[in-house]
């Protein structure tokens, strides 16, 4: 019997709560069939943030879907076995030995290197550097060359001095398939176009085009052994079962060996490194933009929950609890806040289509990639709606809490709604659980925990400072509401009435035209940078690897071209530290160099007897003129901090084999920016190298007009053809374009920012139209003219917008002081023009969008209004 | 029955404390009909709000159904009004994002009512309305509103009404419809009703009428058979 009740009573309630739920479910439909218009335009903040998660996830998961796809194709091989040095004997039998051992399925060698062409018409004078590539008959290992032409590759192309360009080659020589090309002192004939190839290494910075030649060509062209940077590597296919084995063997055979091992899973695991990270810094952009959505999300339920106070009452009144209502609203915003995530989805799918198949297909090729293909990734889509919908929620519940406050009684008496007074901790409480899950939620994003607390303390100092600015101006504007003209009076009274959406809006669109002002700001300040280096007396045409007995050959040559140009020679050779005997520092062997770090890469080196401008000696003493019996070196200062070479410390160095053990006498300053005079880690004493075979990198300023530049490295290559000429104004030139770039990168998201700022603009007009309705009928009714209204609301959002533009352009110009003079270390300089343009900019905007918004305000019949309320 | 003992308000008024309602002591038996009447300020409204619950006594015990609801939390308190007592306003008070069924079908959906709409429409048909189920609040006239207001009041059927100058903000006509239907609800249903008014059709209709000035009950007129008492705590004896 006790059983029987027992059940039924539990069904009973559960019965209850489906019912309860149901009333929940309900009044959500039925609120937002009426309310969704006043939250439309925060719900699209809330969509333009996530749809830039979405895209910027989606775009970088299908590349690395891809990349991963194809690693293989990207590396060229299963393993690769590579040194910028030739091949020594010992290191030729080890990896002979270990090959025959392990056994492999294919190999085939090739050699990289960068060189200057030209075009073997005598009447086109242009050249430029390009990246040579000699390859044997067994290439590629891996993936396919695509040609322009849509013939397939195949390695008799390549003979009888055949070569196979980028497009790029031809474009810019201006010559065809067919036409033939110098390089070294050889003719080549162009027998086709390359439009991708495996093995490229993807993301490297390239210094020119790409010429894929024959292995024994590029070897009969004599260019190996002058150039200073030759890259021979080894290419295996190999089981793949084996390839662990193999290079664990190679690593270990090889160690003494100045060669480099790795096989397709290193590159996959570094590109999907590199790509992981980079998905998840871009994604916090996006995530800024959310909570920039988020801060619409908080104002609006503010007005909201102020609007609905007698609602809320009602509800009290008829028996419902707070936790009921508190449920209702936040599902109302859930539900919302779904919408909004599901409309960012909408729009980042067409944002993907958007995107030219023209620009990805070409993308791809550029990357060595054989096809990218964009879609929105279900993991981007998840994360994105995730982020929106946790951001209004939790954007929404602190101003939600305000209903527990709502007393049913004020239904009686309006006048007696009481202000709170004293702590409401548990609205504190939830406030710092609130922040607490936003600092987890930019964690998540970043997917580190550090980068997520920074970005939320940064997000929180920038907004306390905006918002104490705004608070700043917006009190300045107070004295003027006594001003006897009315409409400066009333639109005065709008901005800084109880109620009103100043701040917050100040806070949002002072935060876009801050963002874009200050990207603007600090690329004109790099720019400006820029151009004073150029205009200095700095070199700007590198020539590389001129060989010795070639010093004053090359140094005839641009004199007779150009008069008065005269290049400055600085020896250079390539050397890696073997052991430190020292006070601090014991090392001995390369092996043991190695787990110090970097210092076991290999330096380029030099000697002279003299110091540059930009060099200081802070400890020891500099030799003089006079040579020494024994080899000295002076270290540069970094290397003392960082390792504890100290003056009179003795190192030892290996120089093309050549063991070389040299006395630490000075240790050096360099200044790096100073990029007249160069800098290295080590200085030799003249003396030791001086017989040595070594290379000479020549600066010098070279003409200013394009036509002599041209006809200056054009006799250079056709004396010299080992040598390279590096233009320094066209490495200026991709510079300026990156420095662009990324600062285009930057204003659209600035541009993002300002948009969500207007849209919260709108919709804080649309909350609070209402009560502009009523006001405006009054004012009409009391013989306001809609003229005189205009002018009104003219003046009120002139201000709004006058004060978000100072309000952006002063932080701007902190923002670009800041990185000017600690992050780039460079001059600041100010372009009022660009400033004042941005201020006018932001009040055109702010104050078209507040007169259109409220153009029906204007238009309305006062007695309408007034019956309705 | 309510039974309020010892029931005072006030309020702060700048530095000082208001008193609104003196200390009062009142019983109110199940299915009575009780009109409080008086000028503006007098604590008609505040003793109407108190009973409901819908604010809470600076002293005393509110005892309904031997429930004191003074120590209940606003919770417990809006659940009690879900099931016991039915409230009406002078200013109607629909919400203006539902419909009028809708409206009626709050209170039922609140408190956890299986399908409430059929009663819904039948309340709704009651106050001569059926033909006005999906119209919002602003579609409809003040009189619409306030007998939507009242089904909305009867829908969980409470055992009490309490109304604040129900037909304060309506024509003769309408007022008189609702006269009819509070005054129906206390004969047919046998409901208690306490009514805050100034319009003498519904005093009429009333079993007692209470006068009250300055937050004190200064005259009694109709049934005096004991059902309510007033006593002044200062003087610490009936006043009558």
């Amino acid at each position: 019997m006790r059983r029987g009740f027992g059940k039924r009573s539990i069904k009973k309630k559960a019965n209850l709560a489906i019912n309860h739920m149901g009333f929940i479910f309900r009044m959500v439909f039925r609120e937002i069939r009426t309310s969704w218009r006043r939250f439309i335009f925060f719900f699209f903040c809330i969509a333009v943030g996530v749809s830039s998660i979405v895209v910027l996830r989606s775009l970088i998961q299908s590349v690395r879907t891809s990349l991963t796809a194809e690693a293989k194709t990207l590396t060229g091989a299963d393993v690769l076995i590579q040194t910028q040095q030739p091949w020594t004997a010992e290191g030729r039998k080890i990896i002979e030995q270990t090959l025959e051992r392990v056994g492999i399925l294919e190999e085939m060698e090739s050699i990289d290197l960068t060189t200057m062409v030209r075009s073997a018409d005598e009447w086109k004078t242009l050249t430029t550097v390009v990246e040579l590539r000699g390859v044997q008959s067994g290439f590629p290992i891996h993936g396919d060359v695509v040609l322009e032409s849509g013939q397939v590759y195949f390695h008799g192309m390549l003979n009888e001095s055949g070569a196979l360009v980028r497009p790029e080659l031809l474009t810019h020589l201006g010559i065809d398939v067919g036409d033939k090309i110098i390089i070294g002192a050889t003719k080549f004939t162009i027998r086709g176009v390359i439009l991708s190839e495996p093995g490229s290494r993807l993301g490297a910075f390239s210094l020119g085009p790409r010429v894929l030649i024959g292995y024994k060509e590029l070897k009969e062209t004599g260019l190996v052994s002058m150039a200073s940077r030759a890259r021979r590597e080894i290419a295996l296919k190999i089981p793949e079962e084996k390839i662990a084995t193999l290079m664990q063997q190679l690593k270990r055979n090889l160690r003494n060996e100045y060669v480099n091992v790795r096989s397709y899973r290193t590159a996959e695991d570094r590109v999907t490194e590199t790509l992981l990270k980079a998905e998840n810094y871009l994604s916090l952009v996006g995530f800024v933009v959310v909570i920039l959505g988020g801060i619409g999300v908080w104002s609006v339920t503010r007005v909201f929950v102020h609007q609905k106070i007698k609602s809320i009452a009602i509800l009290k009144c008829l028996g419902a609890t707070t936790k009921q209502i508190l449920a209702t609203y936040l599902m109302q915003v859930t539900v919302l806040g779904l919408g909004g995530s599901l409309l960012g989805v909408i729009m980042a799918a067409g944002t993907l289509v958007a995107i030219p198949e023209r620009l990805t297909h070409e993308a791809a090729l550029a990357t060595g990639l054989g096809e990218v293909s964009l879609g929105l990734t279900t993991s981007a889509v998840m994360q994105g709606i995730a982020v929106g919908v946790m951001v209004s929620v939790l954007f929404s519940v602190v101003p939600l809490f305000e209903v527990r406050q709502i007393k049913p009684f004020l239904l009686l008496r309006w006048d007696l709604i009481s202000s709170r007074t004293g702590l409401d901790w548990t609205r504190w409480g939830v406030t710092v659980l609130v922040a607490f899950m936003l600092v987890a939620l930019a964690s998540w994003q970043a997917a580190s925990l550090e980068v997520g607390f920074y970005v939320c303390s940064g997000f929180v100092g920038i907004t306390m400072a905006l918002h104490l600015a705004a608070v700043g101006v917006s009190r300045s504007l107070r004295p003027l509401s006594l001003m006897s003209w009315f409409p400066l009076r009333q639109a005065v009274k709008n901005l800084c009435g109880p109620q009103s959406q100043t701040r917050m809006v100040l806070l949002v669109v002072g935060l876009g035209s801050f963002s874009i002002i200050g990207i603007r700001a600090v690329q004109v300040n790099l720019l400006q940078e820029l151009a004073l280096e150029v205009r200095e007396d700095s070199p700007d045409m590198f020539l590389i690897d001129v060989q010795g007995d070639q010093v004053v050959g090359v140094r005839e040559t641009i004199s007779a071209q150009s008069q008065n140009k005269v290049p400055k020679f600085i020896p250079i050779l390539r050397a890696r530290v073997v052991g430190v005997r020292g006070r601090e520092l014991s090392v001995d062997g390369f092996e043991e160099v190695r787990r110090l770090g970097s210092l076991a890469r290999e330096y380029t080196i030099t000697y002279r007897d003299r110091l540059e401008a930009n060099e200081r000696i802070i400890d020891g003493e500099f030799w003089g003129e006079s040579s020494a019996a024994s080899p000295e070196v002076s270290v540069e200062a970094s290397l003392e901090r960082r390792f504890g070479i100290h003056v009179g410390d003795k190192m030892r160095f290996d120089v093309l084999g050549r063991i070389v053990t040299a006395k630490v006498t000075s240790i050096r300053e360099v200044d790096w920016d100073d990029s007249r005079s160069g800098g290295f880690m080590f200085l030799f004493r003249p003396g030791v190298f001086n017989d040595a075979p070594h290379t000479f990198v020549g600066l010098l300023k070279g003409p200013s007009e394009l036509d002599e530049r041209a006809s200056l490295q054009r006799a250079l290559v056709e004396s010299f053809p080992n040598v390279s000429v590096i233009d320094g104004l066209s490495i200026l030139k991709t510079v300026k374009r990156v420095i662009d770039y990324v600062a285009l990168a930057i204003s659209i998201v600035g541009i993002v920012a300002l948009l969500s700022g207007v849209l919260i603009l709108v919709g804080s007009i649309a909350v609070t139209k209402f009560k502009r309705l009523y006001e405006v009928a009054i004012l009409k009714t009391l013989g306001a003219t809609t003229r005189m209204i205009m002018k009104v609301l003219v003046i009120e959002y002139g201000l709004l917008g006058t004060l978000a533009g100072i309000i952006g352009a002063v932080g701007a110009l902190i923002l670009s002081w800041v990185l000017s003079t600690y992050v780039f270390e460079i001059r600041w300089y100010i372009e009022p023009l660009q400033i004042l343009a941005g201020i006018i900019l932001t009040v055109m905007v702010v104050g078209l969008v507040g007169v259109l918004s409220n153009f029906d305000v204007l238009m309305d019949r006062p007695l309408a209004t007034l019956r309705t309320e | 029955m309510i039974e309020l003992r010892g029931v005072s308000k006030t309020v702060p008024s700048g530095n000082e404390q208001l008193t609104i309602l003196h200390s009062l002591d009142l019983t109110i038996l199940s299915g009575q009909y009780l009109a409080l009447v008086g000028p503006s300020g007098s604590g008609k409204s505040t003793l109407l709000g108190l009973i409901a619950g819908l604010d809470s006594p600076s002293t005393g015990q509110i005892i309904i159904d031997d429930v004191d609801i003074t120590v209940l939390s606003e919770d417990a308190l809006a659940k009690l009004r879900g099931i016991k007592i039915g409230f009406v306003f002078q200013f109607f008070h629909l919400m203006p994002s539902l419909t009028a069924l809708e409206n009626i079908l709050i209170p039922l959906e609140i408190s956890g009512v299986d399908d409430g709409t059929s009663r819904a429409r039948a309340l709704l048909a009651e106050v001569g309305l059926n033909d006005r189920e999906n119209h919002y609040p602003w579609q409809l006239s003040g009189g619409e509103q306030q007998r939507v207001a009242i089904a909305r009041a009867m829908a969980n059927d409470p055992p009490i009404l309490l109304a604040d100058e129900p037909t304060g903000n309506l024509d003769s006509a309408n007022s008189q419809h609702v006269v009819e239907l509070l005054s129906k609800a206390n004969r047919i249903r046998g409901t208690t009703i306490v009514l805050v008014t100034h319009d003498r059709s519904l005093t009429d209709h009333a079993d007692a009428t209470l006068s009250m000035r300055d937050g004190k009950i200064a005259r009694i007129q109709g049934d005096e058979t004991g059902f309510w008492k007033e006593v002044n705590q200062k003087e610490g004896q009936p006043s009558y």
